[in-house]
């Protein structure tokens, strides 16, 4: 990466997410040359999340340790291409999320369609009913008084 | 972005910060921010948060092979921006994230542009590694080009346009140096009277790699 006045590279480390999002959108519009430093810290923030969610996601789908990090690899190449765009984009943690559930969801060439020994893979979805539950305000958190 | 993506979004967020916070709430109190209709999804991404929190102390999570190769490729796809931004990194980065030889995505450009002749992919080949490494201007790909890529690797035709957009103040295309020529009363030749027709697959290939966004 080119070499950025370590003062600005400070002050933009120290922006939120939400700023840096606003900063990102900023500098891609107007060309400006930061937004490299720019998209170095969001993708910083958002390869943490791609990172887990790829390696949580992959196991539970029954992708290889390899298969895993070509998915974290094609992620973070993907993220860059979003992060590039012109339009506002959701919160890094989001987009990384959503991107990382997508690379691991993709159709693997190696990927065993047979039968397994290993762990299933959990199914998860809301508990019939408890969107009604939900809404009027049925369903409460348990604890120790109520259950 | 809609009204529901937002409360999506702000949804997903705030059990983010309160899982930062450890203030967390019950799981249907996030859900009962979001319609119906996407609680599925928002509770397929917060079971992969509560999931991605683990006991672990983030520090040590971040120094992971797979967080170490992810920093490395988008280090990478910095480093190379440059006339073509950064779509040579990205296409390189996923291409060999999913296994694909560049002959394959070769292959699927002719198929795209129907290129059949020998000449024509071997200008497609030629090209496409020019775009891969680096050496051709974003301005000068085709609408059409970008869209091919896009499909090819299965991503947003937006994504890979704006990618392309060349860096600012960053390097540029070299010249080649001109030759030096002495002044004397040489003739220019004429062009040889049986010089083969360009090969018009040849010619849609340049077009589509040098000929601007409308080729």
């Amino acid at each position: 990466m080119a070499e950025f006045d370590p003062i600005e590279a400070k002050a933009v480390e120290m922006l939120d997410d939400a700023q840096l999002e606003a900063v990102r959108a900023e500098t891609v519009a107007a060309n400006d040359e930061r937004f490299e430093l720019v998209l170095w810290n969001l993708c910083l923030r958002g390869v943490a999340v791609i990172e887990r969610v790829c390696r949580n996601r992959g196991e539970a789908c029954g992708l290889s340790g390899q298969e895993i990090e070509l998915a974290i690899e094609d992620a973070s190449a993907r993220m860059l291409l979003r992060l590039s765009r012109l339009e506002p984009q959701p919160q890094v943690h989001v987009l990384a999320a959503e991107i990382a559930v997508a690379c691991v969801e993709r159709a693997w060439p190696l990927q065993k369609s047979a039968p397994r020994l290993s762990a299933r893979t959990p199914q998860l979805r809301l508990v019939k009913g408890l969107d009604e539950a939900i809404e009027t305000g049925r369903a409460r958190p348990n604890d120790w008084e109520n259950s | 972005m809609s009204a529901a993506d937002d409360a999506f979004e702000r949804a997903f967020w705030q059990a983010l910060e309160d899982l930062r916070a450890g203030s967390e709430q019950p799981i249907e109190s996030y859900l009962r921010l979001v319609p119906r209709e996407q609680r599925q999804e928002l509770g397929r991404l917060l079971a992969d948060l509560l999931l991605a929190r683990g006991p672990a102390a983030p520090a040590a999570e971040g120094e992971s092979e797979g967080y170490r190769r992810a920093v490395a490729v988008v280090d990478e796809v910095l480093g190379s921006r440059g006339a073509s931004g950064i779509l040579p990194g990205t296409l390189k980065a996923m291409r060999r994230a999913r296994g694909v030889e560049p002959d394959a995505v070769v292959a699927s450009l002719a198929a795209d542009f129907d290129v059949q002749g020998e000449e024509g992919r071997r200008a497609l080949a030629r090209n496409y590694h020019r775009l891969e490494t680096g050496k051709l201007l974003g301005s000068k790909l085709s609408r059409r080009l970008l869209d091919a890529l896009a499909a090819v690797f299965e991503v947003d035709a937006a994504e890979v346009l704006a990618a392309a957009r060349p860096a600012a103040g960053g390097p540029t295309l070299k010249g080649v140096p001109a030759m030096g020529r002495g002044a004397g009363a040489r003739t220019p030749s004429p062009p040889p009277s049986s010089a083969a027709p360009p090969d018009p697959e040849v010619e849609l290939v340049e077009r589509l790699f040098h000929g601007g966004p409308d080729a």
